[in-house]
């Protein structure tokens, strides 16, 4: 039998106190770990564990100038499924097709893709969602939030715009102040273990959502609806394309009504007109249909303004002196200008007539005489100071530009085509507000619908300010341009206009097409009330109207009906 | 030793007291490790267990527990047998333990994706767990037969060649490195003890060092990862377990995750997210950090200053042997433990790359804690020979 050696002795006490040292170090790695690195890897951790549903949140609402609401939410579902959670898919996938009226295909992809939730169909009606949850499909989730809904359809449908399906905006006001009226998404934070089952006893974190502002505009639901409802009127009686309205306030460019008809039910608004063949049509047929369906063309389309154009070649006569109202003018039914013989309306000549009159009887040669007597360089100088060549910076989206030709090529046919409002083309929106900035004292506004925005109990507001330039045209001139243009619609082209007990003013407007002969016409009214401290201004424009074509015939009315209406209407509003 | 027998043998009394002696704090340190292991067993497998076997949760703990009392019955007889009684099956254990291995090839269950278990009598047994035991007994009568002989340079190496064959088996046939490293770590500690030279040992260290130094430069100086093969990505994974998140470096970084979260006083016993389907191998080589997760940083420091513990009883018992052969065999358990509870940690930690080892005692497997136990049975044996006195 061996003995056991003293160095055997020191050298196991020697490996007792190395593996001491390693499990020190090994302790000190484990407190690194555990204290110092604990922050970190308990973050990782928890965001492995966690699974995040988000909740939508209400979106704001749009309101009009009474407080009406005209563009709120309703409690809609979002159905989901857990792929782990699933223990009957073919029964799922039926009660879904089912349910939701979804495609077998398309619902057996998502039910049986491997991923932690999987979204099948969201903004489904409330009595859908709870008769899915009636089912008690286990894996089967049925989320409520929030849909947009608009109480009146169709009604401003291309001012309001609608939202997507993730309740973004897509057109229009919703669009445009999407960042006040979105709010923010709310999260539901739920612990699973690796295959995506929730634990229950980890309970949920809820992150509330936070509702977005409600948006406050000029638009009045009674103005809109009316104008709508003359639109729709003179459109059908007419057999017309389309029908545009715009009522704006011309001291500040808050627009009251902006109609463009035929509409569309903001509710739905991806239905195409019943006659298209839905199947048949690629998908960029279809966006372009919808695309034109959804087009504002009060904002979006230019046309040759014709004679309401008159209107600015008047004011940058007066107010650069080339012109006085006592003028007298001889129109002999054309002018020359350089060699090209330009008619006016009335073929046989309005024979001699003052500035006023001839204001009062549109008479082109008159107005080609102003333009010529400015000059190009100087009327394109009024051109650009009267802010036609910008945007009017509208708050809606999709608001063309003026086309107009470069100076540099304009000759005198040219000044003489625009001086009557031909050859070169604005938007409607464009006309109203130029018109209002003349007639307002000179002080060019910025036409707008939104007004401001609050949260729902209204502590937190917010107006908005638009900018305006002052002195585009003197006052006097502005007065001697409300003067002439109630004279226009008292005795002249726009008596169709003319309002019983009320002062207006205005200026009608028959234009054609491009191309020229093609017999399609655009018939126009602008016309202001009261005509010494205009209040509202309204422009309708009909497309290719059948029958009688003339402005004053066929838009003048519009605007007389509607002024008939709004005016007492208007009137009570500010008495209260 | 007659002689001293005779001259403190004046009473039966004393006599008796010499043959009573028994290490209890060893055996009530085994058996609090058993109970935790238990415990921390059921906590970890039970959502493994109870998706994989029909709601079964304690299959995983049913299994282990009969391990653990066939291992504990295993140990009370070798305790009580004297440990001399085993010299004479040294060259059977080291060639059984051959033979074993070479088994697996024609007769060798796979699980887990490793062919490293033979069935025998219905125990589905792991021959490297019988190669450790096998080669601690071999080593201990190979080195007291040669006596002096074993300061030689000759001896050293024939002793460090022994443990060769068996490790260049276990890892080639088993594809088990861990333990082919472990069973050289044993022989290399035994043969450290009994010789009174500290420079080769040193030299040894040194060299296996830059061996380690060079293999890791090389990998991580190459151009692609792809030439590198499993063992190249496993130390870069090691390097940054972020970048290998959804490979190599997964089960690492789930670890860490799991360590990590624990905090100081962990998340409560039973509370751990991580093995819930995270963490692979949960109750098995990595049950380590779901302890640090469900009881932070201070049930992770008592779990090891209990191995402490266990490893300064092996110290005392071993040197106060009554003989060399105690004595190593002592070492040999000593090491094996150290050097596994050491390697789990570490990898767990990441403090070295990712290599399958268990927890002894811990850990989920049969097999091991069986022959753990056998283990800790030659230890109390070694242990009954100690004469009081000499303490």
């Amino acid at each position: 039998m061996i003995k056991n050696k003293t160095f055997t002795r020191k050298k196991i006490v020697t490996v007792f106190f190395a593996s001491l040292a390693v499990f020190l170090i090994l302790a000190g790695r484990l407190v690194y770990l555990m204290i110092f690195q604990s922050d970190y890897y308990t973050e990782q951790a928890k965001e492995l564990h966690e699974r995040e549903r988000s909740i939508k949140a209400a979106r704001g609402r749009i309101l009009d100038a009474n407080g009406i609401v005209i563009a709120d939410n309703k409690t809609v579902c979002t159905v989901s499924v857990i792929h782990n959670q699933i223990k009957d898919p073919d029964r799922i996938v039926e009660v879904l097709c089912k349910e939701l009226e979804l495609s077998e295909e398309y619902v057996r992809k998502r039910v049986e893709k491997y991923s932690s939730i999987e979204r099948i169909k969201s903004n489904v009606e409330k009595e859908k969602g709870d008769a899915i949850r009636a089912y008690k499909l286990e894996g089967v989730k049925v989320d409520e939030d929030y849909k947009r809904y608009y109480p009146y359809g169709e009604l401003a449908s291309k001012v309001l715009g609608f939202t997507g399906g993730d309740n973004q905006g897509i057109i229009g006001l919703e669009v445009k102040y999407e960042e006040y009226l979105k709010g923010e998404e709310g999260t539901i934070l739920t612990v699973t273990d690796a295959r995506g089952v929730e634990i229950d006893e980890a309970g949920e974190e809820r992150v509330e959502p936070l509702i977005g502002n409600d948006l406050y505009t000029s638009l009045d639901v009674n103005i809109q609806s009316y104008a709508t409802q003359l639109a729709k009127q003179v459109m059908e009686t007419k057999q017309a394309e389309r029908v545009s309205i715009v009522v704006l306030n011309p001291q500040n460019g808050e627009i009251m009504a902006m109609v463009d008809v035929p509409e569309f039910d903001l509710n739905d608004p991806y239905a195409l007109p019943e006659e298209m063949e839905e199947e048949k049509l690629s998908q960029e047929k279809k966006q372009e249909l919808l695309n034109q369906k959804w087009r504002n063309g009060c904002i979006s389309d230019t046309y040759e303004p014709g004679s309401t154009y008159k209107i600015i070649t008047a004011a940058a006569g007066l107010e650069s002196g080339v012109v006085t109202t006592e003028d007298q003018f001889s129109c002999p039914g054309y002018i020359m200008v350089e060699d090209r013989r330009i008619r006016c309306h009335k073929t046989t000549g309005h024979g001699a007539e003052n500035f006023v009159q001839a204001t009062m009887n549109s008479c082109n040669p008159v107005f080609i005489t102003v333009g010529l007597r400015l000059g190009v360089e100087r009327y394109y100088d009024y051109f650009t100071r009267f802010g036609l060549l910008n945007k009017t910076g509208v708050d809606l989206p999709g608001e063309a530009g003026t086309i107009m030709h470069k100076m540099e090529d304009m000759k005198a046919v040219e000044l003489a085509t625009v001086s009557f409002g031909q050859s070169f083309q604005i938007t409607p929106i464009q006309l109203a507000t130029t018109v209002s900035s003349i007639i307002n004292g000179g002080n060019r506004v910025t036409p707008h619908v939104g007004v401001m925005t609050a949260d729902r109990e209204k502590t937190e507001m917010k107006k908005f300010s638009y900018p305006v330039t002052p002195n585009i045209v003197s006052e006097e001139t502005s007065a001697t341009m409300r003067m002439i243009l109630e004279q226009v619609v008292e005795n002249g082209t726009g008596k169709n206009g003319y309002v019983e007990g009320a002062r207006v003013g205005g200026k009608t407007a028959t234009s054609q097409t491009l191309p020229r002969g093609s017999g399609r016409y655009i018939a126009s009214f602008i016309g202001f009330a009261p005509a010494d401290n205009p209040q509202v201004l309204a422009l309708a424009i009909i497309h290719n109207p059948k029958g009688v074509y003339y402005g004053g015939q066929v838009a003048a009315p519009v605007v007389r009906q509607l002024f008939e209406n709004i005016l007492p209407y208007l009137e009570k509003k500010d008495y209260n | 030793m007659a002689e001293r027998r005779d001259r403190t043998g004046t009473g039966r009394r004393i006599r008796n007291q010499q043959e009573s002696f028994f290490d209890y704090t060893l055996l009530f340190i085994v058996l609090f490790l058993l109970g935790f292991g238990l415990v921390m067993l059921y906590s970890t497998s039970s959502y493994d267990a109870s998706l994989q076997y029909n709601g079964d949760s304690a299959y995983f703990l049913k299994k282990q527990l009969v391990s653990t009392i066939l291992g504990l019955i295993a140990m009370i007889v070798v305790a009580n047998i004297p440990y001399h009684f085993w010299e004479r099956f040294a060259m059977l254990g080291y060639l059984g333990s051959a033979v074993l291995i070479l088994l697996i090839i024609p007769f060798g269950i796979e699980a887990n994706g490793a062919k490293r278990w033979l069935r025998i009598a219905g125990l589905s047994i792991q021959p490297a767990e019988i190669a450790k035991l096998g080669m601690i007994l071999f080593l201990a009568s190979t080195i007291c037969r040669m006596g002096r002989k074993i300061r030689t340079g000759k001896g050293f190496l024939f002793v460090l060649m022994i443990p060769m064959p068996i490790c260049a088996m276990v890892w080639q046939i088993t594809e088990n490195l861990s333990s082919a490293i472990i069973i050289f770590g044993i022989a290399a500690l035994m043969l450290f003890v009994s010789t009174p030279d500290y420079k080769r040992f040193i030299l040894l260290a040194l060299a296996g060092l830059a061996v380690c130094a060079l293999a890791v430069f090389l990998i991580v100086s190459a151009d692609s990862s792809d030439s590198l093969g499993v063992r190249g990505t496993r130390i870069l994974a090691w390097l940054d377990p972020e970048a290998y998140a959804s490979g190599k470096g997964f089960q690492t970084l789930q670890a860490l995750y799991a360590i990590g979260s624990g905090g100081i006083l962990g998340k409560g016993l039973g509370q751990s997210m991580q093995k819930l389907g995270f963490l692979p191998e949960a109750q098995n080589d990595m049950i380590f950090s779901i302890i640090c997760e469900e009881l932070g940083l201070f049930g992770a420091i008592s779990i090891l200053i209990m191995f402490i513990l266990l490893i300064w009883r092996f110290m005392v018992i071993a040197n106060n042997a009554p003989d060399l052969f105690g004595a190593l065999l002592v070492v040999g358990v000593m090491g094996h433990i150290a050097i596994q509870v050491i390697l789990n940690v570490a990898v767990v930690t990441n403090t070295i790359p990712n290599t399958g080892i268990s927890l002894p005692f811990i850990s989920y497997g049969g097999s091991a804690v069986m022959f753990l136990l056998i283990e800790i049975g030659i230890v109390l044996s070694v242990g009954r020979g100690i004469r009081l006195k000499d303490l």
